[in-house]
């Protein structure tokens, strides 16, 4: 498995590139063939883009013989379907956009295209961002490539999905609560979400402006850091944009642990967790001390805060929707629907009191992050669960261990750090301080080095 | 706090539906109610005395706008 084209992750294809090895024109042609006898089980692509894949790799292919490839140059790349992408349509997984063309492209892609990346398409999306297809809607679910029962984790379904199963090498999602860390851990790939800021949001969908984040899925951490430093950087059209310099992402990757301090906040992030995904954990823990790191315990007295996270995001989200919500019902999905009027129930002191918590609570983080360099805990509390149980309108909400570093902008990574006894992927969180995505990167990068989690491929 | 707070209930969802001027299913209060309960509970746990003012309103101070921003 380890020859096939689809296989092969950005630094292993850039470096073969440039051996002449290997032609950006056959590696996207594998993933469109790969992609046709897969995806019709996974439906993990909303529109495959194989005209633009095949122009995008032979412009790949004249840079790499002027001797002017990038890391990422012939890369194949697939965007969530909340990135907007010009004269190619874009849904946001929702019948009122069933049909929309952006006339322009969102600064992310706009960003990897410019550094070469081959765009094999679109990729599915829970309808914007935050609710999941039930049976009937416009645009079918994607599927879990480790188990087609169960979900892929979302709302970057499609990204998490597809990365699994070969179908292309690297992907944006976005992540409001989770949505890049959650399908990453229930697909057994990496994903980041970086500090607020850090990456651009113009030109994708919002779902909740202040929780919002865009960034890089990938199979491995490497590729991750290769992706985030195409995608870092100031833009003035995202009115949250940092203008902090931008890190060299690759430079210190290879630098290992040691000595690095990780916290370990046990109160919150292990309270509804499986012992399959505890066992995992102590295990990931277990190496990064073999590896050189100091590993102890921490608190955060506010965590118990977090939830109101869900007060915040509601709250915008409705702001967003209001107006269409009202007038084009018809073209919601019906349980979207209603999870986004639950953001009419709130009220303006409670709104206010939400982002008071989370002040509160970024200044604790802040201060435990002054005695440590990362924090870590588990992705997810438990592995990907099945459809049946999800499209129960009664389905408990788990309490998500992602939300905090959403509510706190802190930069969080998600990596496979072991397989539960039912074949599902396991998940470590790494998260560190503003702007730490380097050290973040670093810390996951040695800990993949050290294990074989992410060589492991679902059986299609 | 000395006494716990009290939980949102199915009736105060109720309530809030009606002046809020939506319509939700019954069927589906059951899932909004606790999406709503577990949000809030943080939010009626808090001492509003406890915590610093948050203010986002146009300040003057370079450092605190940079401290705020993160850039």
């Amino acid at each position: 498995m380890a020859t096939e084209l689809w296989d092969l992750g950005i630094a292993e294809l850039g470096r073969r590139y440039r051996a002449r090895e290997l032609s950006p024109v056959d590696v996207a042609a594998a993933h469109l063939s790969r992609i046709e006898s897969v995806d019709k089980r996974l439906s993990s692509y909303v529109t495959v883009t194989s005209d633009r894949a095949i122009s995008d790799a032979r412009a790949a292919e004249e840079a790499l013989r002027r001797g002017e490839a990038g890391p990422l140059t012939g890369i194949p790349i697939a965007y969530k379907d909340l990135y907007a992408t010009r004269g190619i349509r874009t849904t946001g997984g929702s019948a009122l956009l069933a049909e929309w063309v952006p006339d322009r492209d969102s600064t992310c892609v706009s960003r990897l295209q410019r550094a070469g990346m081959v765009m094999l398409g679109k990729l599915t999306t829970h309808e914007f961002a935050f609710g999941i297809q039930f049976p009937g809607h416009r645009f079918p679910p994607a599927r879990n490539p480790w188990n087609l029962d169960h979900i892929p984790g979302g709302s970057s379904s499609g990204s998490g999905a597809a990365l699994a199963a070969g179908l292309t090498v690297g992907a944006l999602g976005s992540d409001t609560g989770g949505s890049i860390r959650g399908p990453a851990a229930f697909c057994g790939i990496a994903g980041l979400k970086p500090t607020y800021g850090r990456v651009s949001r113009a030109g994708v969908l919002t779902l909740s402006w202040t929780l919002d984040h865009t960034g890089p899925m990938a199979r491995t951490v490497e590729d991750c850091a290769l992706m985030l430093q195409a995608l870092a950087g100031h833009d003035p059209e995202d009115p949250a944009s940092s203008r902090e310099p931008v890190g060299d992402y690759t430079a210190g990757l290879g630098q290992g642990v040691r000595g690095l301090r990780v916290g370990v906040p046990r109160e919150y992030f292990f309270s509804d967790v499986t012992p399959e995904v505890a066992g995992a954990f102590e295990s990931a823990m277990a190496t990064l001390r073999s590896l050189g790191a100091e590993v102890r315990d921490v608190a955060i007295p506010s965590i118990w805060s977090a939830p109101a996270f869900m007060v915040i995001m509601l709250s915008e989200a409705y702001a967003y929707h209001a107006r269409h919500l009202r007038a084009r019902q018809e073209l919601y999905g019906e349980v979207l629907r209603e999870k986004l009027l639950a953001g009419a129930l709130l009220t303006a002191d409670e709104y206010v009191q939400a982002q008071r918590l989370r002040a509160r609570l970024r200044e604790d983080v802040h201060r435990v992050l002054g005695e440590v360099d990362l924090l870590a805990t588990p992705t997810a509390a438990v592995t990907a669960p099945p459809f049946a149980a999800v499209l129960d309108p009664d389905f408990p909400f788990a309490r998500s261990n992602m939300a905090p570093f959403n509510m706190t902008g802190l930069p969080a990574l998600a990596l496979p750090c072991g397989f539960a006894p039912n074949g599902l992927p396991v998940s470590l969180q790494l998260a560190g301080r503003p702007f730490g995505e380097a050290t973040v990167l670093r810390a996951g990068h040695a800990y993949e080095q050290a294990t074989e989690w992410h060589r492991r491929r679902p059986q299609l | 706090m000395s006494t716990p707070p009290a939980e949102l209930t199915l009736d105060e969802v109720r309530d809030r539906i009606r002046a809020a001027r939506v319509e939700i299913p019954e069927a589906r209060l059951a899932l909004i109610h606790g999406l709503l309960r577990d949000a809030l509970r943080p939010i009626r746990a808090f001492d509003t005395r406890e915590a610093l003012t948050l203010e986002p309103a146009p300040t003057f101070d370079a450092a605190a706008e940079r401290d705020r921003h993160g850039h």
